[in-house]
């Protein structure tokens, strides 16, 4: 029985649609060749494989949706299995390990506010929650969402962000780093969004997923703001091999960041010298 | 459970009826080393080695290993798990402590099927050490002595006897795989008692820990930002030996491999290690343990709080291999604790 499994074996997953986000990155929907949806919870990630040039990390970007049987990941042309990955047509096949990891906490959302932070890429994973929560937008209460991104270029997800904007019960607020010629919005890190909202910090979760640089000076924010830590929860990025607590190229001190995170709450690891 | 008294001259027709089920790897001195390797008839086996320089792990989680077979094609995938039955004789206590503790790591959450499959096809014969390595703190490091983890475990107890001391069913089929062997009487017994005891006070007299090892985990948890990890790793040549000698280090990295034909392929996984300067980094550029130092007080903190907090016991089980390998000879488990200690008690 031992020498029929392993957990290193992928499941066949085809490419369904391919769609451009910005310059480097694209939006892949997948459908698995046995026919089930993937069953994650979001804030978790696959291993994709690419035979012959390897597997990477991705955080799974579609909602949990039972009736759907597609999942999508987002990913930023960046390397070799990135590369690989933007080089597939709709029909070609990859490799598919997990979900892995911890997820956001939905159950402890509910009837709450919510505020996403949204640092770049980190608007994939919280993506996941956001667009689940739409979908049973009368289970939650406010829903905020900052996003912060280096030039008006690398914004992802336009469309959505417009659409959203139209909303009366979504509040989406943006920021540049470096604008240019075309950005009429706000200009300045993520942090410089956070005045201009109003929260209730007793009846708020944050959820935020951004760069390594930006949580430092985000949750510092947060807290003048009144929030406390145990209301903070974060993924965190670290480089992946196994995805299975083995290979140790995730840890965080002792932890796996593979299983023990991506997502954590902030309270269990606010005393981790290697975390934030 | 039971023990039986073996003479030396029964082993070599042990070891042939073992040969014929198992590959069998035993002590042998090569130049200046000592390596545990396979065993042909006649060879002089060394009991009294120090340490064997061959860390133990790689019998079971070896340095290349094929993870998957796979098609470009079709796609298709299919698992790869080799294990063949292998006997690993004259393993010390402290590296039979080493190997339970992976037992335990590759166990936890997902279990390490490759690493199971071929655990659960060797046999670990112990024996008792003659002789203490010039770097060696394992009297310090509760690795003295091991309740499990062996089928059989071998004490010399004079020119051409040994006490055995069988840990499980199988150990014994294969001590009586010739017929019975005598029962150790009370004296034999005693006698093995007793070069215990002269083996771990030999060993205490040399590297001491000045404290107790249960201190460790409290002492590292306060020294995160000692001034140690920087003015020590200056050295540190990042070049991982110290990870690959150490028998509890597992890391490993994982990769593809396709044949000339662009048709079929591989992946297999490889030792890796926390002390290699990519280890922690991600593309685009950015390493969580950019600097030396960081990596340097990785490895420490694993031994000494990090396994502990998982496991209850410490990840170093004092062998002195990672401060025989070390390059830049600052690769010291056992200065390190002292220092620390001296440090957090000063301080107080
Ligand atoms: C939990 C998690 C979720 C992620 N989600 C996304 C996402 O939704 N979209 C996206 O574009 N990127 C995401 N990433 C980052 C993504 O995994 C890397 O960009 C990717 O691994 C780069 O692989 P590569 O082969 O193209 O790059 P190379 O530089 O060629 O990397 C070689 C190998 O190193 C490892 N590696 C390198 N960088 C990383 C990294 N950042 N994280 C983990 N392993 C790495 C991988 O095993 C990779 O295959 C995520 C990372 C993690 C840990
Ligand atoms: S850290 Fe050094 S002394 Fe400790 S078990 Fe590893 S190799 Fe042996
Ligand atoms: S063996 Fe020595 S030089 Fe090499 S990585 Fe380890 S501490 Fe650094
Ligand atoms: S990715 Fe291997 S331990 Fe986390």
């Amino acid at each position: 029985m031992k020498n029929k499994f392993s957990p290193y074996v992928p499941r066949l997953a085809t490419l369904k649609s391919k769609k451009k986000l910005s310059d480097y990155v694209t939006l892949f929907r997948f459908e698995q060749d046995n026919g089930r949806p993937l069953a994650h919870s979001p804030g978790q990630f696959i291993q994709v494989s690419i035979f012959g040039i390897g597997e990477a990390p991705f955080s799974i970007t579609s909602p949990p949706i039972r009736e759907h049987h597609y999942f999508e990941i987002a990913v930023r042309k960046i390397g070799s299995v990135t590369t690989a990955l933007h080089n597939l047509k709709p029909g070609d096949k990859i490799g598919v390990r997990g979900p892995y990891g911890s997820s956001f906490p939905m159950q402890k959302f509910i009837g709450k506010d919510m505020l996403f932070i949204a640092g770049g890429l980190g608007f994939i994973p919280l993506r996941s929650v956001l667009n689940y929560m739409i979908r049973h937008r009368d289970e939650y209460g406010k829903i905020m969402l900052l996003v912060g991104t280096r030039n008006p270029k690398e914004r992802i997800f336009i469309d959505q962000l417009e659409e959203m904007s139209k909303r009366e019960d979504i509040k989406v607020l943006e920021t540049v780093d470096v604008p240019d010629e075309t950005w009429k919005g706000n200009v300045g890190v993520i942090t410089t969004l956070l005045p201009k909202i109003t929260i209730e910090p007793e009846n708020t979760y944050v959820a935020m997923v951004g760069p390594p640089i930006m949580y430092k000076f985000v949750i510092a924010e947060c807290k003048k703001m009144g929030i406390s830590e145990d209301k903070i929860f974060v993924s965190l990025e670290r480089r992946m091999k196994c995805g299975l607590g083995k290979c140790g190229h995730c840890q965080i001190n002792g932890l796996s960041c593979c299983v023990d995170g991506p997502v954590f709450c902030y309270t269990d690891i606010a005393s981790l010298e290697e975390a934030i | 459970m039971s023990a039986h008294v073996v003479y030396l001259e029964q082993l070599p027709s042990l070891f042939e009826k073992w040969k014929e089920k198992f590959k069998l790897f035993v002590p042998q001195k090569k130049g200046d080393y000592y390596l545990l390797q396979e065993y042909e008839r006649g060879q002089e086996i060394c009991f009294d080695y120090d340490v064997i320089y061959n860390p133990i792990k790689s019998f079971l989680f070896p340095s290349y290993e094929t993870l998957l077979d796979f098609d470009l094609k079709t796609y298709a995938s299919k698992p790869v798990v080799d294990a063949e039955p292998q006997i690993l004789f004259g393993i010390h206590p402290y590296d039979i402590k080493a190997i339970n503790q992976l037992d335990q790591l590759m166990e936890m959450g997902s279990v390490d099927v490759n690493y199971r499959a071929r655990r659960d096809k060797t046999v670990i014969m112990g024996l008792e050490p003659l002789r203490v390595a010039k770097t060696a703190f394992w009297s310090f490091m509760d690795a003295e002595k091991v309740d499990f983890g062996f089928d059989l475990f071998w004490t010399k107890i004079g020119p051409s006897a040994f006490v055995v001391e069988v840990g499980s069913v199988l150990g014994e089929e294969l001590l009586f795989v010739n017929g019975k062997v005598d029962v150790a009487t009370a004296a034999e017994k005693e006698v093995a008692r007793r070069k215990h005891q002269e083996i771990v006070k030999k060993a205490k007299m040399q590297n001491v820990l000045k404290f107790p090892n249960t201190d460790i985990p409290k002492v590292m948890a306060k020294s995160f930002n000692s001034y140690v990890w920087i003015e020590k790793s200056r050295k540190c040549l990042s070049c991982g030996s110290c990870n690959f000698i150490c028998p509890t280090c597992y890391c490993f990295d994982i990769q593809d491999e396709v044949d000339d034909l662009l048709k079929k392929g591989k992946r297999y996984r490889t030792w890796d290690g926390c002390m290699l300067r990519s280890f922690a980094s991600i593309a685009g550029g950015h390493n969580f343990r950019k600097q030396v130092f960081e990596r340097y007080r990785h490895r420490y903190m694993r031994k000494g709080r990090y396994i502990y907090d998982l496991l209850g016991e410490l990840g170093c089980v004092g062998c002195g291999r990672c401060i025989q390998s070390c390059p830049a000879r600052i690769a010291n488990p056992l200065e390190i604790f002292n220092f620390l200690w001296e440090d957090v008690s000063y301080e107080k």
